[in-house]
């Protein structure tokens, strides 16, 4: 009972897509597929759901070949949102509903349920181009889970979305992976990944850089992150004198230090303390899975978004 | 492959439904419904708006010419000579109305009227209420001499007509002066009896008459409008809604529910449905127009019913033939139309990448035609080889059949040619639509299709 890819290849023309994937899902898990979308991330998930074959490497679901298994085990929000704009939304939720064999009348009581539980009831008749970006995205969602899928491959669910529909998607995430389904989900905002992934992968220009769980990638670096606000002061110019510790990430009201494995993170304290300043905030961390990301793949996650448009676009020019 | 025939109903459902509401499908039903009704009752029309009109006057001022016919009924008996019906009433006086006879229930085309009044008359045919002044005269030799006022030009149908009228009345006015008795005018005036025949005297095989034209017009060849119509609008409806569902990216959620081959399947049922359901709502009023033509002339016209006769062309074999070309030519261009559209992703790609089946869908259309209508030898070799083509039999054994030029083994083949295409149509349509449907961005080219179509894109 497992997603399990196994060296993966793809390649468009002279494009490597994916050059040699290969992970494991834990079943119910809740999974961090994380690198830009001209990573291979979009190419992998197709291949997954049989949209795309895969030149060589197997991607199986419980020891089958993915595209044996029937569709209705995968659940997809791909990472191009897509209606049909002149529909009305319950139609169009029954419809994908349907599809996956679920009777019209059955399709249409679980679409007004979830329509209900995200505070759209009233949208049900309206036309889909009506809807605003962040409401089409709910709808989006409620497609992809209308037939209580397996698995939930998810590109980028959270964008687009305001903070009080995030926690709405988050706690319909959750509920989904409590009644036992398995999520895989991509996103470039890694906070969201220390908050619901079990596991993570990150991959680069088609390959595995790094996975395990989150807690296991966060402390294979070897290093160790402070986190450091001195009233009155946002420079910290002092800890230049500090041997073994760096400023990443300064900031007004706190700044992130990088501190060497053999540095005792207390010394940072003494010396701030040894100054006559006043500590407000002094934390002891393992280095975000953003910095991870920055350090294995020498971007910033947003920046890989940005070019990954270009590489997609190259990869379907090919 | 597998494939999920409850995917491919709920996608043509879908399909049916959503374009059935759209406005374009109800604009184009009504306006269909107007068209059928009009082509029905066009007879009924046509004579409700001659009713009434006598023809065209020409007005024949004698002067003091003293004509030894009477150029006035002669003039009516040769204008309105029909090939049917050659015998005229002209007994003299003015010989208005003495045309009644001439074509059966149709009006006469010609009224002549004597006048004295030549400025008047003049005034009159420049007005456009009279066709023409015919003025006759005799000069000094003791010949007749003839002017005719017009406004039309000197080749116009009618001036000719007058012309030739006018030489015979000359011939006959000389045989008199030369002693020769006058005959009865309607004798001698009277159409010969006159055929057309093929080189071997046989019958000719075109129509013989205009009715004989309009029985094989009626049959194959409005059978092959209605056809090349459906391939055209509804194989673009086919092509607009593939690139709807690739330019609003909803193509990406349904092929995580779908194969490529079930969407195309679904969608080309869909449309041939709704197709089908706008030719039923077109077809009935206009079948029961048809079918009551005699009553509803009766009504407009007055007079007794069944005066008017039905167009014999269409029997049941042939419509039987229609459906099933009908069904057959609509999946091959339908399924095509939708593999050439998943190559492009916005809608103003579109017309450009269907231009070559629109193409070739033409070029079929217009060679039953010409074909049907006599322009093209409808038995000679193009044509024939042509018939049994997959994307030119539909029209082509259609019209040929209407014409009753071919047996039910020629059609039988035709049709199995064309079964056997559809599948092979569908196979390359799948090919390119499951590889186009998740390109955006690129331009079509010929090496693309081929790369497609090997399977290496």
């Amino acid at each position: 009972m497992a997603l399990v890819l196994e060296n993966l290849t793809k390649r468009f023309g002279s494009v490597v897509a994916l050059d040699g994937i290969s992970f494991r899902v834990a079943p119910g898990e809740v999974f961090g597929f994380l690198g830009g979308n001209g990573a291979g991330k979009t190419t992998a998930m197709r291949i997954i759901l049989d949209i795309l074959k895969a030149d060589s490497g197997t991607a199986t679901w419980n020891d089958q070949p993915t595209d044996r298994a029937p569709r209705a085990t995968w659940g997809y929000l791909p990472e191009e949102r897509g209606l049909y704009p002149r529909m009305e939304v319950l139609e169009q939720l029954v419809f994908l509903a349907n599809l996956f064999h679920i009777p019209r009348r059955e399709g249409a009581r679980r679409a007004r349920e979830w329509l209900d539980r995200f505070n759209i009831a009233d949208y049900a008749t309206r036309r889909a181009e009506e809807l605003s970006k962040g409401n089409q995205q709910k709808i989006q969602f409620i497609a992809a889970v209308i037939h209580e899928p397996q698995v939930l491959l998810m590109d980028e669910p959270f964008v687009g979305l305001d903070p009080v529909n995030v926690a709405l998607l988050k706690e319909a995430f959750l509920e989904m992976r409590n009644r036992g389904a398995t999520i895989v989900f991509s996103t470039h905002q890694m906070e969201m990944v220390e908050e619901l992934c079990e596991s993570v992968v990150l991959i680069d220009r088609g390959r595995v850089v790094l996975g395990g769980t989150v807690r296991d990638v966060r402390r294979s670096t070897g290093r160790q992150v402070i986190r450091l606000a001195v009233d009155g002061d946002t420079e910290l110019t002092w800890l230049a004198e500090v041997p073994g510790v760096k400023v990443v990430r300064p900031g007004l009201d706190y700044a992130e230090l990088d501190v060497e494995q053999s540095v005792d993170p207390e010394t940072v304290l003494r010396a701030a303390l040894d100054r006559g300043l006043r500590v407000t905030q002094f934390l002891i961390a393992d280095p975000s899975i953003e910095d991870i990301f920055i350090e294995k793949v020498g971007r910033r996650p947003t920046e890989i978004e940005h070019l990954a448009g270009v590489a997609a676009a190259g990869a379907s020019a090919a | 492959m597998t494939i999920d025939p409850s995917n491919v109903v709920v996608i043509a459902r879908r399909e049916y439904v959503a374009r059935g509401r759209t406005r374009t499908f109800k604009a184009t039903t009504v306006l269909l419904v107007i068209v059928g009704l009009v082509v029905a009752l066009a007879p009924v029309i046509l004579q409700y708006f001659d009713k009434g009109s006598t023809g065209t006057t020409i007005e024949v001022s004698v002067g003091d010419s003293k004509p030894t016919v009477d150029v006035a009924a002669a003039l009516n008996a040769l204008l309105n000579v029909s090939p049917t019906a050659a015998t005229t009433g002209g007994s003299g006086g003015t010989g208005t109305g003495a045309g009644s006879g001439a074509a059966g229930s149709q009006a006469p085309q010609y009224r002549v009227v004597t006048t004295t009044d030549i400025a008047g008359a003049r005034l009159r045919v420049a007005d456009g209420k009279s066709g023409g002044l015919l003025i006759v005269t005799r000069n000094a030799a003791g010949e007749l001499e003839f002017a005719y006022a017009t406004k039309a030009s000197a080749i116009d149908r009618t001036s000719l007509l007058v012309r030739q009228a006018a030489g015979t009345i000359a011939v006959q006015d000389r045989l008199t002066s030369a002693g020769i008795p006058p005959i009865d005018q309607a004798k001698l005036f009277a159409g010969p009896t006159y055929t057309v025949q093929a080189p071997d005297g046989s019958a000719p095989t075109g129509p013989s008459s205009p009715d004989g034209f309009v029985n094989q017009f009626a049959g194959g060849f409005v059978l092959a409008i209605v056809l090349f119509m459906a391939i055209i609008l509804y194989g673009q409806w086919v092509a607009y809604s593939v690139v709807e569902e690739k330019s609003s990216r909803v193509m990406e959620v349904i092929l995580g529910a779908a194969t490529p081959f079930e969407l195309l399947g679904g969608k080309v049922i869909g449309v041939g449905a709704l197709a089908v359901t706008q030719y039923v709502i077109v077809g009935i009023p206009a079948t029961v127009a048809l079918l009551l033509q005699p009553q509803i002339a009766a009504l407009v016209l007055g007079g007794t019913a069944g005066s008017i006769a039905l167009p014999a062309g269409i029997s049941i074999s042939l419509l039987l033939a229609f459906g099933v070309f009908f069904v057959l030519g609509f999946a091959l261009y339908a399924a095509l139309y939708a593999g050439a559209a998943a190559l492009v992703s916005r809608t103003e790609d579109i017309n450009q990448i269907v231009a070559p089946l629109t193409l070739v869908a033409a070029a079929g259309y217009l060679v039953a035609v010409y074909s049907s209508t006599g322009l093209l030898d409808p038995n000679s070799k193009l044509v024939v080889i042509m018939s049994y083509v997959p994307f030119f039999s539909p029209y082509l054994m259609l019209s040929r059949m209407g014409a009753g030029l071919v047996g039910p083994l020629e059609v039988a083949v035709a049709i199995a040619i064309l079964a056997v295409s559809v599948p092979l149509a569908i196979w390359v349509a799948a090919r390119f639509y499951s590889a186009g449907v998740l390109m955006y961005g690129q331009r079509p080219s010929l090496r693309l299709m081929v790369r497609v179509l090997r399977g290496r894109a």
